[in-house]
């Protein structure tokens, strides 16, 4: 058993040559480093060694990728002896040193020098005409144009009282009344004068009615009936009961409804 | 009595050498409308609609052109296509002088957006033609706030004076290649800090 761990780890390690070697490439290849950098005949000695040992097709396909990326190493090493027998070469020490020193105006001056602009015509030509006049005769007017999507976008968003819902009949004040009667009755219930889970109490059936139910309480809270205390090491949030009778000061209340 | 004394066929020769002058001033000005008109996204226009255009003798007339157009500043330039073939060459018209900086910055350059191309063509150029977006940013920091290196490499890769590929590697552009004198840039650049010093010397 040990002589096969042995083994694995062995050809883990070469796979891993394998590997270190694509990823060598492929920075190379995208980086301004000097190709010349990797040593392709050690590579491919590495290769050739590793070689006669693969029988799995992964490990054989990722051979072959790593013997694609030394040839695009190559390749790339040519460009670089071709760019510097050429006469754009110029040491980038050099000319990063040159840049940092002068100033942007002498930088722009330098290219003004040598730059010879196009010149050439933008003209409408009668098939630019014709498309531009089909696509003026068919564009929707724009208060039409996102209707379908988004509806009517005419009106400004705004606010929506109670006394609008109670216009649009929506909500009713007696309901109104009556569900923060009903929840504060509740309340005083379930804590029997004791502080109990503000979360576990707003608790509805579906997110709705949790959400509903917080926001009653936010009104309990208001009118000084019930009070909210949150626990500083755990973040748990607890609400009692008001004893004594609330007094006519009301106060606002973050509530949390998650 | 003078037209006994030519020998036949004289007198056709004037209308042959005038009606070969007539096309060559009739090509010459179809070959100016083809390079003025922009056609495509780009502007130029490849060999082989040249040839199409003008014949196979197309490199002659745009000579003739080239001169003709040598009063007005103008010049016609070719810039070699990615195969290196005749086809695949793109022609058009530029100035033949630089223009001042003064009139750079009437066509919408400022001063601090040429110094950005400057640099980049002369980084690209020294680094084999190629850097990574990453680096280039990195090296532009130290002279151009940040916006600015931001706004003005996305603007001219849009122009085609520098392309992006998926690696995120800087190369010099088509319209680079067009329109800048690289050789004389770097040179440029490369001289100006001695030229500074010289003028001070001087005084």
């Amino acid at each position: 058993m040990p002589a096969v761990a042995t083994e694995d780890r062995g050809r883990d390690k070469k796979l891993e040559d394998i590997l270190r070697l694509i990823e060598l490439c492929r920075n190379v290849q995208s980086s301004s480093v000097n190709p010349f950098e990797v040593d392709i005949r050690e590579k491919l000695l590495v290769l050739k060694r590793h070689l006669p040992e693969w029988n799995v097709i992964d490990v054989m396909l990722k051979d072959s990728e790593a013997m694609q990326q030394l040839v695009a190493i190559v390749k790339l090493q040519d460009q670089y002896i071709k760019h510097r027998a050429s006469a754009l070469y110029i040491d980038p020490l050099l000319l990063e040193l040159k840049i940092t020193l002068i100033s942007k105006e002498e930088l722009a001056e330098s290219f003004a020098k040598c730059w010879h602009p196009i010149a050439q015509l933008d003209q409408l030509t009668p098939r630019g005409l014709e498309k531009a006049f089909v696509y003026w005769r068919e564009l929707v007017p724009f208060s039409e144009r996102f209707k379908d999507q988004f509806g009517n976008y005419g009106e400004p968003t705004g606010t929506i009282g109670l006394e609008e819902l109670e216009s649009l009949s929506i909500f009713t004040k007696e309901e109104f009344e009556a569900r923060l009667t009903a929840i504060s009755e509740e309340l005083v219930d379930k804590s029997d004068g004791k502080e109990i889970d503000y979360r576990g109490f707003i608790k509805g059936k579906d997110p709705e009615e949790t959400a509903l139910r917080g926001y009653l309480i936010a009104f309990v809270v208001t009118e000084g009936k019930a009070t909210l205390r949150t626990d500083p090491l755990t973040e748990q949030i607890f609400i009692s009961v008001m004893q004594g009778k609330p007094d006519d000061e009301t106060k606002s209340v973050a509530i949390v409804v998650r | 009595m003078s037209e006994s004394a030519n020998p036949p066929g004289a007198a056709t020769q004037p209308t042959e050498a005038a009606a070969e002058r007539a096309s060559l001033d009739r090509k010459t000005r179809k070959a100016f409308q083809v390079l003025i008109l922009q056609r495509g996204r780009n502007p130029g226009v490849k060999g082989w609609e040249m040839r199409r255009y003008l014949g196979k003798d197309y490199k002659k007339i745009l000579e003739v052109l080239s001169n003709d157009l040598k009063p007005l500043g103008l010049e016609v330039h070719q810039v070699p296509g990615p195969e290196g073939t005749d086809d695949s060459t793109r022609f058009l018209l530029r100035f033949r002088d630089p223009p001042t900086l003064a009139e750079a910055e009437t066509a919408g350059f400022r001063i601090d957006d040429l110094a950005v191309l400057a640099a980049t063509i002369a980084l690209v150029n020294s680094k084999q033609g190629r850097i990574s977006r990453k680096e280039l940013e990195s090296f532009l920091k130290g002279k151009f706030p940040r916006w600015r290196i931001d706004y003005s490499v996305d603007r001219y890769i849009k122009r085609g004076y520098i392309d992006q590929d998926d690696k995120d590697l800087i190369r010099i552009g088509w319209r680079t290649r067009a329109e800048i004198d690289e050789r004389s840039l770097m040179t440029l650049i490369l001289a100006q800090g001695t030229q500074s010093k010289t003028t001070s010397g001087k005084q």
